[in-house]
Formats: structure tokens, C-alpha cells, sequence
């Protein structure tokens, strides 16, 4: 910044900022261009740069397991978690924020020690629970799931976004003879939608990438794309065409919608820990 | 703290408890409750099939197995390790990474900031797979360690019981430090740049002015990386499960993994629930009441 730099400072610099680049792409890049390579000439080293392109490893997945499936449910599935997390999530935020007694307070902190049960703590009982409702293998226990994991942090998250828009305008309000709920729909929503924005972005990705719950609480009609990414994970060996081609089209289609709202992730991230 | 406990209603107070009632009841129901069940399970001697609870009453005897259970020991052991491990090079990468990105100029951080958020929206599994993949014995590590003269001997990686949890620590770091980056980076610029430039005139070099300002500044930040970091290393799951799955010799086994295994893999469903138990406990042990006192703090403010 406002230090005076040495000529070989600027170089180590410039170093240091290619190894981060490369530290962080190579291995996005390896799994990608191996989901078009031959099974065999993953295996040769050092990697070739230009190769053949092929896509047998994509027909086998689709035709064969049915990708096409998974994709549409994660989709759903993690549609559906964040428009239920983040309407439940916004109107406990605001919640939180009407409380005149400590009582809010003291629920806002049992939805954050929501954060910290571990999934496998509730993965057990719940799947014997869901078991004996026989929802096992339908989109609702996925869903709740989700919902249930996402919802003290999302509901954190915007607490920490709304205690920042000022008392004075929903006390503006009640003299003008609004109800607090007109006052959420009319005034403090518009405000939040940046905040809604972050909201989104985390929750669909972290719906779209959970492994645990959808491992058991899904069958072969319901399986999100993770679960068929680790259906191809053997204990001993991984068949690494049909591997990576599952990877690729499980993180592409988050990482170019992640791209595009890159600054509402950035934002809720930030919030989440520097407002707290 | 305890003077303000107390649960009585002021007027106007129902509104905001019935705005959070839809939030609230879905936890009882997804959360509260099948944990409930699940503390009463892990009393019982039950399988997926068996559900006469009367007979297969067994009190604590799934708890006290597991003080004799090696690998559940070995597995508490492993959880702390790569928390720890895990969490430190968190903080320490993502604060190294944060000076490194504002003291670059501001076109390649323009490049660098959407590249350092794509690890954060690949998924935990799909991290596992790939780094599999680089610490395949034909794959590219070794490849690259090779051009160095050093080999699977001076590295075992995932096929040594001595460096596989370091593997999966690596493999994280690989996906939360950038998280650290982004967040230290928003803290490191809401410093005001007066605090350096009055450093800088009594001569402080940058080591200092980080350590006597940056630092005891963004303390709050540094307690909330630590919390969200050691709360999720702590229920680690996915990653280890795709890079290493336990192995080797259970050298890199964590609580959710061996609770998983015992579960769903061996059937032993009331000892899974007494081990993922002895889990949470550890994680509220752990983090339960800075948690807790950290967002009384900020909502007092």
C-alpha cells in the first residue's frame, strides 16, 4: 500500500499471486478436463495440455444411471430449501428483531445451537422416524432436512442484516398507522433484498452439495447429484471417468450460477462474520 | 447475563413469537425431536428391524462400550486433530492470503477475488474426489515430486497411517481457507488506513503495524473464523469420506465417520446414536458457550 517496494518484493508478490492461482484452479481444471479424457490416459504424467476430446464417459452416465434424474432432482431439492429457509428464516429474523423482552433473544440462541448438532447426531434418528412415516425416498425428507440444517444460519444471517436498518422507521410507521406486518412487507423487505440475494446463493449451494442426509433419506427415484457422485466412490478404487464427468456436472452448473452472484456471496459471508 | 432470564411476555410481544414460530417448530420437529429419539435409542439394544423396546432395555452399556472401543477413542482423537489442525491453517493461510490480496494491485485482484470463491461453492465430496485423485500413487503429486527427486517414501500421503489425516487437512484447507480470505480481507479494509499511516511514521515496519493494529482489531473476526471453522471441522464428513473413507488402518477415521459406519454399514444403530451423542457433546464442550456468550455480546450492542 503505502509502503515503498523493493523490485524483488513485487516479484515475490507476483509469484505468490500465480501459485495462489494455480493452488486454486489445477485441481478444479484436473477433474474437468479428465471427465473428456480416455480412463487410461488419465494415468500419464505429466498431463497432456491438448488431447482428444471425448464424451463416452457423459453418455455412460446419463444412459446408464440416469444423471439426467439427479440433476433435475438436486434442482428441485434445493429450490425448494431455499424458498422455504429463507421465508421461515426472514420472518424469525424479524422476529428477533420486534422481541420488546429478552425472549428473542434467548430463541435466536437455541436456533444457533441448532448450528452446532452435527448432521449424523440427527441423521440416525430421523431416518428410522422417516422410515416408519415411509417418506424415505420422497423429496420431503431431503427437503426437511436441508431446511432444517440451513434455517439457524439463515435466520442469523438476516437478523444480522435487518438489526441494521434503523428502529426509527418502523416506529415512522406504527405513527403512520401501519401495522408491523405491513411495515415487514411494504418497507423492511425492499430493504433486505440484497440480503435475500446472499441468503439464496449460500443456501442453494449448500442444499445442492450435501452429502449426508440425502445419502440415506434418498432411494434410486430421489438421489441427488452427490449421492451419485458417491455411489462411483468405491473403498478400494474409483472409477475416474465416470467420476469426474459426475463431478463436472455436479459443480459447474453451482459454480458458474456462484459466478454470477458473486457479490451477494461475498456479502453474506462477510455479514455472517463481521457483523456477526 | 442470568438477571435478564426470564420468560414472561411484554405487551406486543406475541407478534414476533408467532413470526417465529414456523422456524422454531420445524426445528423441534426435524431436530429436537428425533434427537430426543435418538438419546432414548442409544439406551436400547435396537436394530433396523427389532423395535420391542421393553426387552432390549441395556442402560448405559452403549456408553461405556465406548471407553473400551479403541477405535472410537482413536476416532474422538482424529476429530480434535484435524480440527485443530484444520482450523489453525484456516486462520493462519487465510490471514497470510488476505494481506497477500490487498497488497497486490488492484487488476490482478480483480482476477484473483471470483477465482478464490470457487472452491467454496465445490462440494465437500467433489473436494475429497479430486484430491484422491492428486494423491493417487500415479497421479500428479507424484509426478511433481518426482521432478524434485523426492518420492512415496519421503511422502506416503494416503497410503501411510502416519500422513493420511494430514492429507485430508490439506484437502480442507485447499476449500475453507479462501472463506478466510474473503472475510479477513472485508475486516483488513474496515480498518481505518490512518492507523498504518501513523505507524509508518514512527517507523513501524509491516510485521509490526499487522501485529500491534490489524491484528488486535480484528479480534471479534478472528473469534468468529474460529467458532464457524472449529464448529464444522468438528463434524467432518464428506470430505474424509470420499478421500480416504477412514482408512488406512483407521489412521484418518473421524466421530461422523465411524457413527456413519457403525449405523448404516454394521447395523449397530444404538451404538451409532450413544458415539454420534458422545460427538455433539464434544462439539458443545468445545464451542457450546463462546457460541452462545458471542451472540449476546453482539445483539446487546
Amino acid at each position: 500500500m503505502q509502503y515503498r517496494r523493493k523490485w524483488y518484493m513485487k516479484l515475490i508478490i507476483m509469484l505468490l499471486f500465480f501459485l495462489a492461482l494455480i493452488w486454486t484452479l489445477v485441481p478444479v481444471y484436473i477433474i474437468i478436463s479428465n471427465s473428456f479424457r480416455r480412463t487410461l490416459d488419465m494415468k500419464i504424467m505429466p498431463p497432456r495440455l491438448i488431447f482428444q476430446p471425448i464424451l463416452s464417459h457423459y453418455q455412460k452416465i446419463f444412459a446408464l444411471d440416469s444423471f439426467g434424474k439427479y440433476f433435475v432432482n438436486s434442482a428441485i431439492i434445493s429450490l425448494c430449501v431455499t424458498m422455504i429457509t429463507i421465508f421461515f428464516g426472514t420472518l424469525a429474523a424479524y422476529g428477533i428483531k420486534l422481541f420488546k423482552s429478552s425472549l428473542g433473544q434467548h430463541l435466536s440462541n437455541i436456533l444457533l445451537l441448532g448450528k452446532m448438532v452435527p448432521a449424523i447426531t440427527i441423521l440416525i434418528p430421523l431416518f428410522m422416524m422417516m422410515n416408519r412415516l415411509k417418506l424415505t425416498g420422497t423429496y420431503v425428507a431431503p427437503v426437511l432436512s436441508h431446511c432444517c440444517m440451513s434455517l439457524p444460519f439463515v435466520t442469523w444471517l438476516m437478523a444480522s442484516f435487518i438489526r441494521d436498518i434503523p428502529m426509527e422507521i418502523l416506529e415512522s410507521a406504527s405513527v403512520m398507522g401501519c401495522s408491523r406486518m405491513k411495515a415487514f412487507w411494504l418497507l423492511i423487505l425492499p430493504l433486505l433484498k440484497p440480503a435475500i440475494a446472499s441468503a439464496v446463493i449460500l443456501v442453494m449451494q449448500s442444499s445442492w452439495n450435501e452429502l449426508i442426509f440425502s445419502l440415506q433419506l434418498t432411494n434410486l427415484k430421489t438421489y441427488p447429484l452427490t449421492v451419485g457422485v458417491a455411489r462411483y466412490v468405491g473403498a478400494v478404487s474409483v472409477d475416474w471417468g465416470k467420476c469426474s464427468a459426475a463431478a463436472t456436472i455436479t459443480m459447474v452448473p453451482i459454480i458458474i450460477v456462484g459466478f454470477f452472484m458473486q457479490k451477494f456471496l461475498v456479502s453474506g459471508m462477510t455479514a455472517g462474520a463481521i457483523k456477526g | 447475563m442470568r438477571k435478564n432470564f426470564k420468560f414472561s411476555l411484554e405487551k406486543g410481544d406475541l407478534l414476533p413469537t408467532l413470526l417465529m414460530m414456523p422456524a422454531l417448530l420445524m426445528i423441534l420437529c426435524i431436530m429436537i425431536i428425533p434427537l430426543g429419539y435418538g438419546l432414548f435409542l442409544s439406551f436400547f439394544q435396537v436394530g433396523f428391524g427389532k423395535t420391542d423396546f421393553a426387552e432390549n432395555f441395556i442402560g448405559l452399556t452403549n456408553y461405556l462400550k465406548f471407553f473400551h472401543d479403541g477405535t472410537a477413542r482413536k476416532a474422538v482423537l482424529n476429530t480434535l486433530l484435524f480440527s485443530a489442525g484444520a482450523t489453525a491453517g484456516d486462520l493462519f493461510w487465510g490471514t497470510l492470503g488476505a494481506v497477500l490480496l490487498l497488497e497486490i494491485n488492484e487488476k490482478l485482484g480483480k482476477i484473483l477475488r471470483p477465482v478464490i470463491t470457487v472452491p467454496l461453492l465445490v462440494s465437500p465430496i467433489i473436494v475429497g474426489l479430486i484430491w484422491r485423485y492428486i494423491y493417487d500413487v500415479k497421479g500428479i503429486l507424484y509426478w511433481i515430486l518426482g521432478l524434485f527427486g523426492l518420492g512415496i517414501k519421503e511422502f506416503p500421503g494416503v497410503t501411510s497411517a502416519s500422513t493420511a489425516l494430514l492429507c485430508t487437512v490439506i484437502a480442507h484447507w485447499w476449500q475453507v481457507v479462501p472463506f478466510v480470505i474473503i472475510v479477513m480481507t472485508a475486516g483488513l479494509l474496515s480498518i481505518p488506513e490512518e492507523f498504518y499511516e501513523a505507524a509508518y511514521v514512527d517507523g513501524a515496519g509491516a510485521f509490526q503495524s499487522f501485529f500491534w493494529i490489524s491484528f488486535p482489531l480484528l479480534r471479534d473476526v478472528y473469534m468468529v473464523v474460529l467458532l464457524i471453522s472449529g464448529v464444522d471441522t468438528l463434524k467432518v464428513f464428506d470430505i474424509i469420506y470420499s478421500l480416504t473413507g477412514g482408512g488406512p488402518n483407521n489412521s484418518s477415521i473421524t466421530m461422523s465417520i465411524y457413527a456413519y459406519s457403525q449405523a448404516f454399514e454394521q447395523s449397530n444403530l444404538s451404538y451409532a446414536m450413544a458415539l454420534s451423542f458422545i460427538a455433539m457433546t464434544v462439539t458443545f464442550l468445545a464451542f457450546g458457550v463462546p457460541f452462545v456468550r458471542h451472540n449476546f455480546k453482539k445483539h446487546k450492542e
